[in-house]
Protein backbone atom coordinates (compact mmCIF):
# COMPACT_ATOMS: atom_id res chain seq x y z
CA UNK A 1 0.00 0.00 0.00
CA UNK A 2 1.25 3.47 -0.87
CA UNK A 3 -0.17 6.86 -0.04
CA UNK A 4 -0.09 9.87 -2.37
CA UNK A 5 -0.79 13.56 -2.05
CA UNK A 6 -3.05 13.87 -5.08
CA UNK A 7 -4.23 17.44 -4.62
CA UNK A 8 -3.24 20.57 -2.74
CA UNK A 9 -4.94 23.85 -1.90
CA UNK A 10 -4.38 26.98 0.15
CA UNK A 11 -6.01 30.15 1.34
CA UNK A 12 -4.30 33.40 2.29
CA UNK A 13 -6.64 36.02 3.77
CA UNK A 14 -6.86 39.59 2.49
CA UNK A 15 -4.28 41.44 0.41
CA UNK A 16 -0.51 41.03 0.83
CA UNK A 17 0.74 43.35 3.57
CA UNK A 18 4.22 44.80 3.11
CA UNK A 19 6.65 45.71 5.89
CA UNK A 20 5.52 49.35 6.01
CA UNK A 21 1.89 48.37 6.45
CA UNK A 22 2.32 45.93 9.35
CA UNK A 23 2.44 48.28 12.30
CA UNK A 24 -0.43 50.58 11.18
CA UNK A 25 -2.51 47.40 10.86
CA UNK A 26 -1.49 45.59 14.07
CA UNK A 27 -1.38 48.89 15.94
CA UNK A 28 1.18 50.97 17.80
CA UNK A 29 1.62 49.69 21.36
CA UNK A 30 0.79 52.58 23.68
CA UNK A 31 1.03 54.82 20.65
CA UNK A 32 4.72 54.16 20.11
CA UNK A 33 6.47 52.70 17.11
CA UNK A 34 8.38 49.49 17.81
CA UNK A 35 12.13 49.80 18.21
CA UNK A 36 12.71 46.13 17.44
CA UNK A 37 10.64 45.85 14.27
CA UNK A 38 13.25 46.85 11.70
CA UNK A 39 15.89 44.58 13.12
CA UNK A 40 13.61 41.54 13.27
CA UNK A 41 12.17 42.10 9.78
CA UNK A 42 15.64 42.51 8.34
CA UNK A 43 16.70 39.25 9.90
CA UNK A 44 13.69 37.22 8.77
CA UNK A 45 13.68 38.62 5.22
CA UNK A 46 9.88 38.43 4.88
CA UNK A 47 8.59 41.05 2.42
CA UNK A 48 4.83 40.43 2.41
CA UNK A 49 2.34 38.39 4.43
CA UNK A 50 -1.42 38.14 5.03
CA UNK A 51 -3.60 38.87 8.03
CA UNK A 52 -7.11 37.79 8.88
CA UNK A 53 -7.71 41.00 10.83
CA UNK A 54 -8.22 44.52 9.50
CA UNK A 55 -6.80 47.79 10.81
CA UNK A 56 -9.79 48.19 13.14
CA UNK A 57 -8.90 44.74 14.51
CA UNK A 58 -12.05 43.08 13.27
CA UNK A 59 -11.45 39.46 12.38
CA UNK A 60 -12.19 39.29 8.66
CA UNK A 61 -12.26 35.49 8.47
CA UNK A 62 -12.05 32.90 11.24
CA UNK A 63 -9.39 30.22 11.49
CA UNK A 64 -11.88 27.44 10.70
CA UNK A 65 -13.25 29.41 7.74
CA UNK A 66 -9.74 29.81 6.32
CA UNK A 67 -9.12 26.10 6.84
CA UNK A 68 -12.40 25.31 5.08
CA UNK A 69 -11.51 27.51 2.08
CA UNK A 70 -8.11 25.81 1.74
CA UNK A 71 -9.85 22.43 2.04
CA UNK A 72 -12.42 23.42 -0.58
CA UNK A 73 -9.70 24.59 -2.98
CA UNK A 74 -7.92 21.27 -2.50
CA UNK A 75 -11.10 19.25 -3.14
CA UNK A 76 -12.03 21.38 -6.16
CA UNK A 77 -8.80 20.57 -7.92
CA UNK A 78 -9.07 16.86 -7.07
CA UNK A 79 -10.93 13.86 -8.43
CA UNK A 80 -12.70 13.22 -5.15
CA UNK A 81 -16.10 14.80 -4.53
CA UNK A 82 -16.63 16.35 -1.13
CA UNK A 83 -19.22 13.70 -0.25
CA UNK A 84 -16.57 10.98 -0.59
CA UNK A 85 -14.03 12.45 1.82
CA UNK A 86 -13.56 9.72 4.39
CA UNK A 87 -11.19 11.21 6.95
CA UNK A 88 -10.49 14.79 8.03
CA UNK A 89 -7.26 15.54 9.87
CA UNK A 90 -6.62 19.12 10.99
CA UNK A 91 -3.82 21.07 12.64
CA UNK A 92 -3.55 24.50 14.20
CA UNK A 93 -1.75 26.23 17.02
CA UNK A 94 -4.87 27.96 18.22
CA UNK A 95 -8.41 27.31 17.06
CA UNK A 96 -11.14 29.92 17.24
CA UNK A 97 -12.54 28.12 20.26
CA UNK A 98 -10.54 26.63 23.11
CA UNK A 99 -12.90 23.65 22.89
CA UNK A 100 -14.05 21.61 20.97
CA UNK A 101 -11.21 20.43 18.77
CA UNK A 102 -10.36 22.47 15.70
CA UNK A 103 -11.26 19.59 13.37
CA UNK A 104 -14.89 19.65 14.50
CA UNK A 105 -15.21 23.31 13.58
CA UNK A 106 -13.55 22.79 10.20
CA UNK A 107 -15.74 19.79 9.45
CA UNK A 108 -18.88 21.80 10.23
CA UNK A 109 -17.65 24.72 8.16
CA UNK A 110 -16.96 22.45 5.18
CA UNK A 111 -20.17 20.46 5.69
CA UNK A 112 -18.37 17.14 5.47
CA UNK A 113 -20.57 14.23 6.55
CA UNK A 114 -19.57 11.17 8.58
CA UNK A 115 -15.79 11.63 8.42
CA UNK A 116 -13.32 10.08 10.82
CA UNK A 117 -11.90 13.08 12.62
CA UNK A 118 -8.46 13.91 13.95
CA UNK A 119 -7.06 17.14 15.40
CA UNK A 120 -3.41 17.59 16.21
CA UNK A 121 -2.35 20.34 18.53
CA UNK A 122 1.09 21.92 18.69
CA UNK A 123 2.92 24.59 16.75
CA UNK A 124 4.68 24.36 13.38
CA UNK A 125 5.10 20.59 13.32
CA UNK A 126 1.45 19.88 14.17
CA UNK A 127 0.65 19.84 10.43
CA UNK A 128 3.04 16.95 9.88
CA UNK A 129 1.51 15.20 12.90
CA UNK A 130 -1.94 15.59 11.34
CA UNK A 131 -0.54 14.42 8.02
CA UNK A 132 1.11 11.40 9.62
CA UNK A 133 -2.13 10.43 11.38
CA UNK A 134 -3.95 10.50 8.04
CA UNK A 135 -1.09 8.78 6.20
CA UNK A 136 -0.94 5.89 8.68
CA UNK A 137 -4.74 5.56 8.60
CA UNK A 138 -4.54 5.06 4.84
CA UNK A 139 -1.55 2.72 5.14
CA UNK A 140 -3.50 0.64 7.66
CA UNK A 141 -6.35 0.31 5.18
CA UNK A 142 -8.79 2.20 7.38
CA UNK A 143 -9.59 4.76 4.69
CA UNK A 144 -8.83 5.27 1.04
CA UNK A 145 -8.70 9.05 1.21
CA UNK A 146 -8.15 11.77 3.78
CA UNK A 147 -8.25 15.54 3.69
CA UNK A 148 -5.52 17.13 5.80
CA UNK A 149 -5.71 20.84 6.62
CA UNK A 150 -3.32 23.10 8.53
CA UNK A 151 -4.42 26.61 9.38
CA UNK A 152 -3.17 29.48 11.50
CA UNK A 153 -4.62 32.76 12.68
CA UNK A 154 -1.88 34.20 14.83
CA UNK A 155 -2.54 37.88 14.14
CA UNK A 156 -5.26 38.12 16.78
CA UNK A 157 -2.47 37.76 19.35
CA UNK A 158 -0.58 40.69 17.84
CA UNK A 159 -3.17 43.45 18.22
CA UNK A 160 -1.69 46.40 20.10
CA UNK A 161 -4.52 46.10 22.63
CA UNK A 162 -3.22 42.68 23.70
CA UNK A 163 0.10 44.18 24.72
CA UNK A 164 -1.54 47.22 26.29
CA UNK A 165 -3.55 44.91 28.56
CA UNK A 166 -0.32 43.88 30.26
CA UNK A 167 0.55 45.77 33.45
CA UNK A 168 3.32 48.27 32.93
CA UNK A 169 5.58 46.56 35.46
CA UNK A 170 5.42 43.41 33.33
CA UNK A 171 7.28 45.18 30.53
CA UNK A 172 6.99 43.90 26.97
CA UNK A 173 10.41 42.42 26.39
CA UNK A 174 12.06 41.31 23.18
CA UNK A 175 10.84 37.74 23.62
CA UNK A 176 7.22 38.88 23.85
CA UNK A 177 7.44 41.12 20.79
CA UNK A 178 9.62 38.95 18.57
CA UNK A 179 6.86 36.85 16.99
CA UNK A 180 4.77 39.93 16.23
CA UNK A 181 7.13 40.57 13.32
CA UNK A 182 7.46 36.92 12.34
CA UNK A 183 4.06 35.22 12.14
CA UNK A 184 1.02 35.75 9.94
CA UNK A 185 -2.12 33.97 8.81
CA UNK A 186 -3.03 31.36 6.21
CA UNK A 187 -4.17 27.80 5.55
CA UNK A 188 -3.08 24.90 3.38
CA UNK A 189 -4.60 21.52 2.54
CA UNK A 190 -3.56 18.16 1.08
CA UNK A 191 -5.74 15.36 -0.19
CA UNK A 192 -4.32 11.90 0.40
CA UNK A 193 -5.33 8.86 -1.66
CA UNK A 194 -4.06 5.32 -2.02
CA UNK A 195 -3.61 5.62 -5.80
CA UNK A 196 -1.81 8.40 -7.66
CA UNK A 197 -3.35 10.94 -10.05
CA UNK A 198 -1.39 13.17 -12.39
CA UNK A 199 1.31 15.24 -10.67
CA UNK A 200 1.02 13.39 -7.37
CA UNK A 201 3.50 13.13 -4.54
CA UNK A 202 4.09 9.69 -3.08
CA UNK A 203 4.77 9.85 0.65
CA UNK A 204 7.86 7.72 1.20
CA UNK A 205 7.89 8.30 4.95
CA UNK A 206 7.16 10.87 7.66
CA UNK A 207 9.31 10.95 10.79
CA UNK A 208 9.75 13.35 13.65
CA UNK A 209 12.09 13.53 16.63
CA UNK A 210 10.89 15.38 19.69
CA UNK A 211 13.32 16.68 22.32
CA UNK A 212 10.96 18.18 24.90
CA UNK A 213 12.59 16.11 27.65
CA UNK A 214 15.93 17.82 27.11
CA UNK A 215 15.03 21.45 26.47
CA UNK A 216 12.97 24.15 28.16
CA UNK A 217 9.93 25.69 26.48
CA UNK A 218 11.05 27.99 23.67
CA UNK A 219 7.78 29.26 22.20
CA UNK A 220 4.65 29.56 24.28
CA UNK A 221 1.32 31.13 25.08
CA UNK A 222 0.15 30.75 28.66
CA UNK A 223 3.15 31.69 30.80
CA UNK A 224 4.58 34.94 32.04
CA UNK A 225 8.13 36.05 31.31
CA UNK A 226 9.20 35.11 34.82
CA UNK A 227 10.92 31.76 34.69
CA UNK A 228 10.28 31.15 38.38
CA UNK A 229 6.52 31.75 37.94
CA UNK A 230 4.93 28.32 38.09
CA UNK A 231 1.37 29.50 37.42
CA UNK A 232 0.03 29.15 33.90
CA UNK A 233 -2.78 31.32 32.52
CA UNK A 234 -5.48 29.07 33.95
CA UNK A 235 -4.02 29.17 37.44
CA UNK A 236 -4.71 32.88 37.88
CA UNK A 237 -7.94 33.82 39.68
CA UNK A 238 -9.27 35.42 36.49
CA UNK A 239 -8.27 35.64 32.84
CA UNK A 240 -7.98 39.41 33.28
CA UNK A 241 -5.28 38.89 35.92
CA UNK A 242 -3.51 36.36 33.72
CA UNK A 243 -3.53 38.85 30.86
CA UNK A 244 -2.28 41.69 33.06
CA UNK A 245 0.59 39.44 34.17
CA UNK A 246 1.50 38.87 30.52
CA UNK A 247 0.57 35.18 30.62
CA UNK A 248 -1.47 35.40 27.42
CA UNK A 249 1.25 36.89 25.23
CA UNK A 250 2.88 34.68 22.64
CA UNK A 251 6.56 34.40 23.51
CA UNK A 252 9.72 33.11 21.94
CA UNK A 253 12.76 32.51 24.11
CA UNK A 254 15.21 33.68 21.46
CA UNK A 255 18.18 32.58 23.56
CA UNK A 256 17.22 28.96 22.86
CA UNK A 257 16.57 29.31 19.13
CA UNK A 258 20.01 28.21 17.99
CA UNK A 259 19.22 24.73 19.33
CA UNK A 260 16.68 24.49 16.53
CA UNK A 261 19.41 24.53 13.92
CA UNK A 262 21.46 21.86 15.69
CA UNK A 263 18.48 19.59 16.25
CA UNK A 264 17.32 20.06 12.67
CA UNK A 265 20.72 18.99 11.38
CA UNK A 266 20.93 16.18 13.98
CA UNK A 267 17.61 14.77 12.71
CA UNK A 268 18.80 14.98 9.12
CA UNK A 269 22.01 13.07 10.00
CA UNK A 270 19.90 10.41 11.76
CA UNK A 271 17.72 9.98 8.68
CA UNK A 272 20.86 9.54 6.58
CA UNK A 273 22.16 6.97 9.09
CA UNK A 274 18.83 5.15 8.98
CA UNK A 275 19.16 5.18 5.18
CA UNK A 276 15.84 6.89 4.76
CA UNK A 277 17.44 9.55 2.60
CA UNK A 278 20.64 10.14 0.68
CA UNK A 279 21.31 13.87 0.29
CA UNK A 280 22.86 13.24 -3.12
CA UNK A 281 19.53 11.97 -4.44
CA UNK A 282 17.37 14.83 -3.17
CA UNK A 283 16.07 16.98 -6.05
CA UNK A 284 14.09 19.59 -4.10
CA UNK A 285 14.12 20.81 -0.51
CA UNK A 286 11.11 22.45 1.09
CA UNK A 287 12.13 23.56 4.55
CA UNK A 288 9.94 25.54 6.91
CA UNK A 289 12.46 27.91 8.40
CA UNK A 290 11.08 30.90 10.21
CA UNK A 291 13.52 33.42 8.92
CA UNK A 292 16.26 33.95 6.41
CA UNK A 293 18.74 34.07 9.28
CA UNK A 294 18.04 30.44 10.12
CA UNK A 295 18.22 29.38 6.50
CA UNK A 296 21.86 30.40 6.40
CA UNK A 297 22.60 28.83 9.80
CA UNK A 298 21.07 25.50 8.68
CA UNK A 299 23.09 25.73 5.50
CA UNK A 300 26.34 26.34 7.34
CA UNK A 301 25.87 23.39 9.61
CA UNK A 302 24.81 21.01 6.83
CA UNK A 303 27.92 22.10 4.95
CA UNK A 304 30.07 21.44 7.98
CA UNK A 305 28.60 17.92 8.20
CA UNK A 306 29.25 17.45 4.50
CA UNK A 307 25.59 16.77 3.72
CA UNK A 308 24.55 20.11 2.25
CA UNK A 309 22.06 20.05 -0.59
CA UNK A 310 22.90 22.73 -3.21
CA UNK A 311 21.11 26.01 -2.69
CA UNK A 312 19.38 25.93 -6.09
CA UNK A 313 17.41 22.88 -4.94
CA UNK A 314 15.83 24.78 -2.04
CA UNK A 315 12.42 26.29 -2.61
CA UNK A 316 10.47 28.55 -0.28
CA UNK A 317 7.71 31.13 -0.46
CA UNK A 318 8.40 32.42 3.06
CA UNK A 319 9.39 35.86 1.76
CA UNK A 320 6.08 36.53 0.00
CA UNK A 321 3.56 34.43 1.95
CA UNK A 322 5.01 34.91 5.42
CA UNK A 323 5.58 32.46 8.24
CA UNK A 324 2.20 30.81 8.74
CA UNK A 325 3.34 28.33 11.40
CA UNK A 326 1.96 24.85 10.82
CA UNK A 327 0.33 25.92 7.54
CA UNK A 328 3.65 27.02 6.00
CA UNK A 329 4.76 23.70 4.54
CA UNK A 330 1.32 23.02 3.04
CA UNK A 331 1.14 26.49 1.47
CA UNK A 332 4.70 25.98 0.22
CA UNK A 333 4.02 22.65 -1.49
CA UNK A 334 0.82 24.03 -3.02
CA UNK A 335 2.72 26.92 -4.61
CA UNK A 336 5.66 24.69 -5.51
CA UNK A 337 3.29 22.40 -7.39
CA UNK A 338 1.70 25.29 -9.26
CA UNK A 339 4.81 27.27 -10.15
CA UNK A 340 7.95 25.12 -10.13
CA UNK A 341 9.20 22.63 -12.66
CA UNK A 342 9.66 19.06 -11.53
CA UNK A 343 9.33 15.66 -13.13
CA UNK A 344 8.24 12.14 -12.27
CA UNK A 345 10.84 10.44 -10.09
CA UNK A 346 12.06 13.68 -8.47
CA UNK A 347 12.42 13.48 -4.71
CA UNK A 348 11.32 16.27 -2.39
CA UNK A 349 12.71 16.51 1.13
CA UNK A 350 10.40 18.40 3.50
CA UNK A 351 11.58 19.64 6.88
CA UNK A 352 9.67 21.32 9.67
CA UNK A 353 11.80 22.11 12.72
CA UNK A 354 9.52 23.40 15.49
CA UNK A 355 10.89 25.53 18.29
CA UNK A 356 7.87 25.16 20.65
CA UNK A 357 9.68 22.62 22.76
CA UNK A 358 11.86 21.31 19.97
CA UNK A 359 10.23 18.84 17.65
CA UNK A 360 11.83 18.30 14.26
CA UNK A 361 9.66 16.70 11.58
CA UNK A 362 10.67 15.41 8.15
CA UNK A 363 8.96 13.92 5.14
CA UNK A 364 10.24 12.49 1.88
CA UNK A 365 8.07 12.68 -1.25
CA UNK A 366 8.58 11.26 -4.73
CA UNK A 367 6.86 12.83 -7.71
CA UNK A 368 4.59 10.30 -9.42
CA UNK A 369 2.59 10.84 -12.55
CA UNK A 370 -0.34 8.49 -12.28
CA UNK A 371 -2.20 9.85 -15.29
CA UNK B 1 31.11 28.47 5.58
CA UNK B 2 33.46 26.04 3.89
CA UNK B 3 33.55 22.35 4.61
CA UNK B 4 35.65 21.94 7.72
CA UNK B 5 37.41 18.77 6.71
CA UNK B 6 38.46 17.75 3.26
CA UNK B 7 38.92 14.00 3.21
CA UNK B 8 36.01 11.61 2.87
CA UNK B 9 37.03 9.68 5.99
CA UNK B 10 37.46 12.89 7.92
CA UNK B 11 34.03 14.06 6.83
CA UNK B 12 32.34 10.84 7.92
CA UNK B 13 34.10 11.02 11.27
CA UNK B 14 33.05 14.66 11.69
CA UNK B 15 29.43 13.66 11.03
CA UNK B 16 29.69 11.04 13.75
CA UNK B 17 31.27 13.54 16.14
CA UNK B 18 28.50 16.05 15.43
CA UNK B 19 25.90 13.40 16.29
CA UNK B 20 27.75 12.64 19.55
CA UNK B 21 27.88 16.34 20.35
CA UNK B 22 24.15 16.91 19.75
CA UNK B 23 23.36 13.92 21.95
CA UNK B 24 25.74 15.27 24.60
CA UNK B 25 24.01 18.65 24.58
CA UNK B 26 20.67 16.93 25.16
CA UNK B 27 22.17 14.85 27.97
CA UNK B 28 23.69 17.94 29.55
CA UNK B 29 20.26 19.57 29.57
CA UNK B 30 18.95 16.61 31.56
CA UNK B 31 21.55 17.14 34.31
CA UNK B 32 19.82 18.87 37.26
CA UNK B 33 22.26 21.77 37.66
CA UNK B 34 22.22 22.51 33.91
CA UNK B 35 18.44 22.17 33.90
CA UNK B 36 18.30 24.84 36.60
CA UNK B 37 20.58 27.05 34.51
CA UNK B 38 18.49 26.59 31.37
CA UNK B 39 15.17 27.10 33.12
CA UNK B 40 16.34 30.16 35.06
CA UNK B 41 16.47 28.71 38.58
CA UNK B 42 20.21 28.88 39.01
CA UNK B 43 21.74 30.54 42.08
CA UNK B 44 25.13 31.92 42.97
CA UNK B 45 25.55 28.91 45.26
CA UNK B 46 24.95 26.65 42.24
CA UNK B 47 27.64 28.54 40.37
CA UNK B 48 30.15 28.12 43.17
CA UNK B 49 29.38 24.41 43.33
CA UNK B 50 29.86 24.19 39.58
CA UNK B 51 33.28 25.86 39.71
CA UNK B 52 34.31 23.80 42.72
CA UNK B 53 33.54 20.61 40.83
CA UNK B 54 35.01 21.75 37.52
CA UNK B 55 38.37 22.75 38.96
CA UNK B 56 39.83 19.30 39.39
CA UNK B 57 38.98 18.34 35.86
CA UNK B 58 40.42 21.58 34.50
CA UNK B 59 43.70 20.95 36.33
CA UNK B 60 43.81 17.36 35.12
CA UNK B 61 42.91 18.58 31.63
CA UNK B 62 46.42 19.79 30.98
CA UNK B 63 47.81 16.49 32.24
CA UNK B 64 45.93 14.24 29.86
CA UNK B 65 46.71 16.49 26.94
CA UNK B 66 50.44 16.50 27.70
CA UNK B 67 50.30 12.74 28.33
CA UNK B 68 48.69 12.31 24.92
CA UNK B 69 51.42 14.42 23.34
CA UNK B 70 54.14 12.23 24.82
CA UNK B 71 52.42 9.07 23.58
CA UNK B 72 52.74 10.05 19.92
CA UNK B 73 55.84 8.56 18.28
CA UNK B 74 57.96 10.02 15.48
CA UNK B 75 55.40 9.13 12.80
CA UNK B 76 53.00 11.49 14.48
CA UNK B 77 55.45 14.29 15.32
CA UNK B 78 53.23 16.84 13.54
CA UNK B 79 50.22 15.78 15.59
CA UNK B 80 52.30 15.96 18.74
CA UNK B 81 53.21 19.58 17.93
CA UNK B 82 49.57 20.56 17.67
CA UNK B 83 48.69 18.77 20.91
CA UNK B 84 51.60 20.39 22.79
CA UNK B 85 50.49 23.82 21.58
CA UNK B 86 47.03 23.09 22.82
CA UNK B 87 48.24 21.98 26.24
CA UNK B 88 50.41 25.06 26.61
CA UNK B 89 47.44 27.35 25.94
CA UNK B 90 45.40 25.85 28.74
CA UNK B 91 47.60 24.51 31.47
CA UNK B 92 47.14 27.50 33.80
CA UNK B 93 43.43 28.02 33.10
CA UNK B 94 42.48 26.69 36.51
CA UNK B 95 43.97 29.78 38.15
CA UNK B 96 41.37 31.97 36.44
CA UNK B 97 38.72 29.54 37.62
CA UNK B 98 39.95 29.82 41.20
CA UNK B 99 39.87 33.63 41.02
CA UNK B 100 36.28 33.44 39.72
CA UNK B 101 35.35 31.20 42.63
CA UNK B 102 36.67 33.70 45.13
CA UNK B 103 35.07 36.64 43.29
CA UNK B 104 31.76 34.76 43.45
CA UNK B 105 32.02 34.62 47.22
CA UNK B 106 33.82 31.31 47.71
CA UNK B 107 36.79 30.67 49.99
CA UNK B 108 40.05 29.98 48.20
CA UNK B 109 40.91 27.24 50.67
CA UNK B 110 37.66 25.39 49.88
CA UNK B 111 38.37 25.14 46.17
CA UNK B 112 42.03 24.28 46.69
CA UNK B 113 41.21 21.38 48.96
CA UNK B 114 38.06 20.04 47.32
CA UNK B 115 38.38 16.39 46.25
CA UNK B 116 37.40 15.13 42.81
CA UNK B 117 33.82 14.04 42.61
CA UNK B 118 32.98 10.50 41.47
CA UNK B 119 32.35 11.59 37.89
CA UNK B 120 35.63 13.50 37.74
CA UNK B 121 37.49 10.43 39.00
CA UNK B 122 35.97 8.32 36.22
CA UNK B 123 36.54 10.96 33.56
CA UNK B 124 40.13 11.57 34.59
CA UNK B 125 40.93 7.85 34.83
CA UNK B 126 39.55 7.19 31.38
CA UNK B 127 41.34 10.13 29.79
CA UNK B 128 44.71 9.20 31.35
CA UNK B 129 44.27 5.57 30.32
CA UNK B 130 43.48 6.43 26.71
CA UNK B 131 46.20 9.10 26.58
CA UNK B 132 48.75 6.51 27.66
CA UNK B 133 48.15 4.25 24.67
CA UNK B 134 50.66 4.42 21.80
CA UNK B 135 49.64 7.05 19.23
CA UNK B 136 46.29 7.83 20.89
CA UNK B 137 44.59 9.40 17.86
CA UNK B 138 41.19 8.76 19.45
CA UNK B 139 41.98 11.61 21.86
CA UNK B 140 40.79 13.88 19.07
CA UNK B 141 37.33 12.68 20.14
CA UNK B 142 38.01 13.74 23.73
CA UNK B 143 39.27 17.12 22.59
CA UNK B 144 36.14 17.53 20.43
CA UNK B 145 33.93 17.24 23.52
CA UNK B 146 36.04 19.29 25.92
CA UNK B 147 36.70 22.09 23.42
CA UNK B 148 33.08 22.11 22.28
CA UNK B 149 32.08 22.55 25.86
CA UNK B 150 34.44 25.50 26.24
CA UNK B 151 32.70 27.16 23.32
CA UNK B 152 29.29 26.38 24.75
CA UNK B 153 30.24 27.85 28.14
CA UNK B 154 31.58 30.99 26.52
CA UNK B 155 28.71 31.44 24.09
CA UNK B 156 25.88 30.57 26.42
CA UNK B 157 26.69 29.86 30.01
CA UNK B 158 28.90 32.81 30.99
CA UNK B 159 26.28 35.48 30.19
CA UNK B 160 23.44 33.32 31.42
CA UNK B 161 25.10 32.73 34.80
CA UNK B 162 25.92 36.39 35.12
CA UNK B 163 22.31 37.35 34.32
CA UNK B 164 20.70 34.81 36.66
CA UNK B 165 22.97 35.54 39.60
CA UNK B 166 22.88 39.32 39.16
CA UNK B 167 26.61 39.53 38.51
CA UNK B 168 28.65 42.28 36.89
CA UNK B 169 30.80 39.94 34.81
CA UNK B 170 33.59 39.87 37.39
CA UNK B 171 33.31 36.18 38.23
CA UNK B 172 32.64 34.50 34.86
CA UNK B 173 36.11 35.05 33.37
CA UNK B 174 37.04 31.40 33.11
CA UNK B 175 33.98 30.53 31.06
CA UNK B 176 34.12 33.67 28.96
CA UNK B 177 37.85 33.57 28.30
CA UNK B 178 37.93 29.86 27.71
CA UNK B 179 35.79 30.34 24.62
CA UNK B 180 38.20 32.76 22.94
CA UNK B 181 40.95 30.18 22.62
CA UNK B 182 38.59 27.34 21.90
CA UNK B 183 37.37 28.67 18.53
CA UNK B 184 40.97 28.51 17.35
CA UNK B 185 41.41 25.09 18.93
CA UNK B 186 38.36 23.82 17.04
CA UNK B 187 39.94 24.87 13.74
CA UNK B 188 43.05 22.88 14.65
CA UNK B 189 40.88 19.93 15.56
CA UNK B 190 39.31 19.91 12.09
CA UNK B 191 42.72 19.71 10.47
CA UNK B 192 43.73 16.98 12.94
CA UNK B 193 40.69 14.99 11.80
CA UNK B 194 41.92 15.12 8.22
CA UNK B 195 45.39 14.14 9.36
CA UNK B 196 44.63 11.17 11.60
CA UNK B 197 41.34 9.86 10.25
CA UNK B 198 42.67 7.50 7.62
CA UNK B 199 40.46 4.46 8.08
CA UNK B 200 37.14 3.24 9.44
CA UNK B 201 38.74 1.90 12.61
CA UNK B 202 40.30 5.24 13.52
CA UNK B 203 36.97 6.98 12.91
CA UNK B 204 35.19 4.46 15.14
CA UNK B 205 37.81 4.88 17.88
CA UNK B 206 37.57 8.68 17.78
CA UNK B 207 33.77 8.58 17.96
CA UNK B 208 33.86 5.96 20.72
CA UNK B 209 36.19 8.06 22.87
CA UNK B 210 34.05 11.14 22.27
CA UNK B 211 30.99 9.15 23.37
CA UNK B 212 32.63 7.89 26.57
CA UNK B 213 34.06 11.30 27.46
CA UNK B 214 30.68 12.97 26.91
CA UNK B 215 28.97 10.43 29.17
CA UNK B 216 31.56 10.80 31.91
CA UNK B 217 31.50 14.57 31.65
CA UNK B 218 27.75 14.55 32.17
CA UNK B 219 28.28 12.20 35.12
CA UNK B 220 30.74 14.68 36.61
CA UNK B 221 28.07 17.38 36.46
CA UNK B 222 25.39 15.04 37.81
CA UNK B 223 27.62 14.37 40.81
CA UNK B 224 27.59 18.05 41.76
CA UNK B 225 24.20 17.62 43.39
CA UNK B 226 25.29 14.41 45.14
CA UNK B 227 27.89 16.16 47.25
Amino acid sequence: MSVYITSTGSHLPGPPIDNEQIEPLLGYIRGKSSRMKTRILKSNGIQTRHYAIDKDHNTTISNSEMAALAGAACIESSYVPKQKVSMLSCATSQGDLVLPGFGSMVQAQMKLADVELHTSHGICSSSLMALKAAYTNLLAGEHDNALVIASELASRLFKASRYEAVDVENAIDFNAEFLRWMLSDGAGAFLLETAPREKSFKIEWIRSYSHADAYPVCMSVGRTHRSNELRTWQDFPSYAEAEAAGALLIRQDVRLLDNMVKLGVDGFLRLIDEQRVDPVNVDHVLCHYSSDYFRSRIFEMLTMAGVAIPEEKWYTNLYTRGNTGCASLFIMLDEFKATQSFKAGDTIMCMVPESGRFNTAYMLLTVVDGA
Amino acid sequence: MESKVLTEQGQRCLQGLMRVWFEFERNLNRVPIVMRLESGRFTLQDYRKLLLNLRQQVIEGSRWITRSASSFDRDYADVRSVVIGHAKDEHRDYEILEQDYVAAGGKLDDILTAPRNAGTEALHAFLMYRASQPNPVDMVGAMWIIEGLGQKMAAGWADRINELTGGDGSYVNFMGYHGENDADHMEKLYSLLDRVCTGDKTARDIIRTATVVSRLYALQLEEIDND
